[in-house]
Order: structure tokens, then sequence, then C-alpha cells
């Protein structure tokens, strides 16, 4: 039997999960970008001056909805890769189950991340929709942004995968969320341009995974896509995504297979 | 077909760090057979049926399961397997037929397939009318069950249990056994791990028992009692706080313990009349068989191993 066909056994059982609770993934898919959208693309960015030069002439929604489309995936991919990751080596111990079949770790490792952007990719659609029809996008090249948003959770789930399955502890994990999720989704250009953090900060954030995921969501939304920035960031995100796989790959390995 | 042994390891060695869990033992399993591995809490059984199970490397020496090297063919092997590992790991939130439909996908069975085997294992271990319970609310004899019918959907040439009956009832382990006998009669080889010697009488044609990562004793059931211990056992108990007085030479082997003694012999009641020639007056006298369970002792000692 080939790779392929395990890595989408491995998927369709994580379908075969979420099948029980699909609708109020969903339902949550949807409430949640409506609450930010309101809340702070609307009601906070009427405080916004428009003329800000730092708002490249967008409207704040239009600022804010693709970074929240970024922000959108890491989460979506944050609830895949990583209290499901113990589950399956610790707590439940099913991953242990699917190495003692014909599937590989690294099919294993596949079909997760495979499954994360299928997870991704419905989150982000209905956030990109209700953005939409919201106002939220100013050209029309954002219907490229949900791709860029796709890849930039799928390169934070294969990372999260690689840590959460090393340290396979629930206190640690909670302290990544605190000090890395967090300040990620609040510091990463989300809410405000980088260009406002002190001059020595702002090179922390051009390091960061999210803000080359946010940058690239806000230059296709704003149809403002300029080559060589563009290359950068998909570049970034491709190879977070290549290194990821392969801690993730790696460390489940030392877990399953001792 | 390859018509040597199911399972051949010369010099098997498994080390964690510095820790040698499993230090250089031979063996062979033969097509058809029930072998079991027994032995004290952590002998080495589990991490020898890991690396049988191609999800452990080997550390050291050669294994060949099924004809083929672990290290290169594991998926090709495990096709051929049917694992019942030692904790529970089934998908507690998903229902009976779909832990066993999700499993057979793994092999890359047909939809259709997986159906009809569902529907004959689900008979076989008695959880027909469960198919479309949630596996949390199971009991863990049925959680048991459910684990072997799972590890048979791929109709495996070759089973690993490993303790496959620690923690259940009286009646969920013999229901067990029955399932487990009744695999190993339509051509099934076993290999199982188990600590309880009832157990491997009931099930092993052969066995290896296992103490400190090395393998002290390899025969039949009845062949390792012949050969490590006597015919029978007489087992004194007495009441005085200082313990039991010495019985002298009686018997063929004696073990004197805090607060009883037993002696091996080939003629029990014969020791019985000796010790109450002698004068001593124990509160109870046992005669019985010798079991596995003696043979076990005398080779891996008495004390507690944690």
């Amino acid at each position: 039997m080939s790779a392929v066909r395990r890595i989408l056994a491995v998927v369709g059982w994580h379908a075969t999960l979420y099948r029980r609770v699909w609708f109020g993934s969903v339902t949550v898919s949807f409430i949640n970008p409506v609450f930010f959208l309101v809340s702070i693309g609307f009601l906070l960015g009427t405080l916004v001056d428009r003329s800000n030069p730092d708002l490249g002439g967008l409207s704040y929604l239009q600022f804010v909805a693709p970074a929240l489309l970024a922000t959108t995936a890491m989460q979506t991919a944050s609830s895949v890769t990583t209290y499901p990751v113990i589950a399956g080596i610790k707590w439940l111990r099913t991953w242990h189950a699917v190495v003692a079949t014909p599937v590989r770790v690294s099919e294993l490792i596949a079909g997760v991340l495979a499954w994360t952007g299928v997870r991704i990719a419905i989150a982000v659609s209905i956030f990109a929709a209700v953005a939409a029809i919201g106002g939220g996008f100013a050209s029309p090249l954002a219907v490229l942004a949900p791709l860029a948003a796709l890849l930039c959770g799928v390169a934070f789930g294969a990372l999260l995968a690689g840590i959460t399955a090393r340290v396979e502890n629930p206190q640690w994990l909670a302290a990544i969320y605190r000090f890395g999720l967090v300040p990620l989704f609040l510091f990463s250009g989300t809410f405000f341009p980088v260009s406002q953090l002190p001059d020595w900060v702002e090179p922390l954030a051009w390091a960061t995974p999210l803000w080359h995921g946010v940058e690239l969501c806000r230059d296709l939304a704003s149809g403002s896509v300029a080559a060589g920035a563009t290359t950068l960031h998909i570049g970034y995100l491709v190879a977070l995504l290549a290194a990821g796989t392969m801690l993730a790959v790696r460390s489940t390995a030392g877990k399953l297979e001792a | 077909m390859n018509e040597g042994p199911l399972i051949e390891a010369r010099g098997l060695t498994k080390r964690y760090g510095d820790f040698v869990a499993v230090d250089g033992i031979d063996f062979a399993v033969e097509r058809g057979e029930t072998f079991g591995f027994l032995g004290p809490n952590g002998a080495g059984k589990s991490s020898t049926m890991r690396m049988i199970g191609s999800v452990s490397p080997v550390s050291g020496g050669t294994l060949r399961v099924l004809g083929r090297d672990p290290e290169h063919d594991g998926p090709a092997i495990r096709e051929r397997l049917g694992v019942v590992p030692q904790e529970d790991n089934l998908d507690l939130e998903l229902d009976v037929q779909e832990n066993l439909f999700v499993y057979g996908r793994f092999f890359g069975l047909p939809r259709d397939e997986i159906r009809r085997r569902t529907a004959e294992l689900l008979e076989f271990v008695q959880l027909a009318d469960r198919r479309e319970s949630r596996v949390d609310s199971l009991s863990g004899g049925m959680k048991r069950r459910l684990t072997i019918a799972r590890a048979l959907i791929n109709t495996p040439e070759l089973m690993l249990l490993d303790e496959p009956t620690t923690g259940l009832d009286p009646q969920a382990r013999h229901a067990l056994w029955d399932r487990l006998y009744r695999l190993k009669q339509q051509g099934v080889t076993l290999v199982l791990t188990t600590h309880y010697m009832d157990e491997a009488e009931q099930l092993c044609d052969r066995l290896v028992i296992m103490d400190r990562a090395k393998i002290v004793a390899e025969g039949s059931p009845r062949n390792l009692i012949d050969r490590f211990v006597e015919r029978e056992v007489v087992e004194l108990r007495f009441g005085s706080q200082n313990g039991p007085p010495p019985v002298g030479d009686v018997g063929q082997h004696v073990e004197e313990m805090q607060d009883r003694i037993v002696i091996g012999a080939n003629d029990g009641d014969a020791v019985v009349d000796e010790i109450h020639r002698r004068g001593l007056r124990p509160e109870t006298v046992l005669v019985r068989r010798s079991t596995l369970e003696d043979v076990f002792l005398r080779l891996t000692g008495r004390s507690l191993v944690d």
C-alpha cells in the first residue's frame, strides 16, 4: 500500500472524530470573526484616524481583517496540533496504536498536518466570507489571502506539533500559549503596524512567523503586492513548514519508537 | 512460502542509554504455536514485544519477523501483525465499530471488507450488541475484547499480546482465554507476555522465563515443571510469632520463610508423615501439585520486584 493511502487513512480518522463535533466547531468559526470584526474592526476602528500614513490608505477594518485571517489560521492550527498531540502520545495513546499498523511516524505526522490544513481551510474560508461581506477587503486579490493564511497556519501547526511532542507536558503547553501565541497575536502587526514598535523591537517582529503571515494576507487583501516582499514571506513560511515537519517527525518518533 | 520460524532472535539486545532492558536473548517461534514470555515486572518482556512489533529499533543482535528485517521492512511486517498492547489505546471518542473501521483503513483495507470483518469480529468477541456504543462506556473486559477484535481486523498471521488479561476480573479473563484458544485452533500464531502462571499454563505450547533482561529457562509448561521443580509441593504454616521451627532434611527442596515453609517433594504425603513423626505441629498443611508458579519463583526468586 502506498504512503499516500496511509496518510489519507490518518486524515480519514480525524474526519471521523470531527463528525461528532463539526457543528459546534463551524459555528465558532463563524461567530468568532463576526465578534472580532464588529468589535475591533468597526467599533474600535472608528477611533482610528484613517489619514495615518501607516495605514496606507486603508480603513482600520481593512487593515485588521486580513491580519485576523492569519491569526485565525494560527489559532485553528493550535487546536489541532497541541493538546491532541499529547493525547495521542500520552493520554489516550492512540498514536501508539497507529504506528503498530503499517503507518509510519512520518505518515502519521503528514496526515495530522494535512488534517490541520483541512481545519484551517474551513475556518479561514468562513472568516474570509464574513470579512468580504463586511467590506474588510480592499482588493479582489483578497481571494488569495485564505491560501496565504493556510500556509501560515500549517507551518505554525507543524512547529507546534514538534514542540508539543517533545515537551509532552500540559503546563509547558499553557506557557507556550501565554508567552508564545498570545504575544504573537498581539504584537505581530495584527492590530497596529510594527513600525509603531520601538525601533529596536521592530526586527524581532520581522523574525516571527505570524508577522510574515499577517503581512502576506494584508498585502493580498489590499492589492499592494511587491514581488520581493511576497517571495520573502512565502519563503519564510515554507521553510518554517519544512523545519517544523522535520521536528515533529523526529520528536514523535522519539516518543513512539523508543 | 518461507517455512522457517515466524520469529527468530539471536543475541537480541535492547538498550536505553546505559540501561540494558534486553540482554542478548535467543529464541524462535514456529508457525501455529502459542509462545509465552514470562517474567516479573521489568524483566524485558515488553521491550522484546515492541521490537518484534517493529516499532522499537533493535540495539544489538539480529531479529527476523515473518522472514523479514524489522529495521527495513517495518510497514510490510506490521501489515501482517495483530498487536494487543499492555495499555488500552482505543479511541475513546469513537464508537465500537468506528474504532474498527478507522483501524482497518490504516491497513489499507477496502471499506466493504472492513464492514464485513467488523460484523464477524464483533460477533467473535461478543460485542455485536455494543457496535454503536462509545468506547468510554465499555467495561475493562469489553475494551480488551475490542482491542483484540481491532488487532484481528487485518487477519494477521501473528498476534502479539502484551499482558492481555492484566487488570481483568476472573470472568473476563476466562472469556478472553476462550477467544484466544479459538484463534490458536484457527492456526494463528500467538505470542504473549504474562505474569499469570495459570494463563501461561492454559495457553502456551512453549514459553521462556525472563529475569533481569535474560532468558533463564525455556520449554513447555509441563517440561519446565518436570525439570525445575519436584512433582508436589507441601506448604506448612506455623502460627508462632518466632517463625517456623527448623524442619530439617525433608523432601527435595526446602524454603523457609517468615511464617511458612515450602517444601518441594516427589511424594508430598510422605513428607507430611515425616514432619509429624518429628513432632512438629504446623497450623495448616497443604499438599498440592507443582505449578509453573513454583518454577517461576524458584528461578526468579521470591523478593519483590518494583
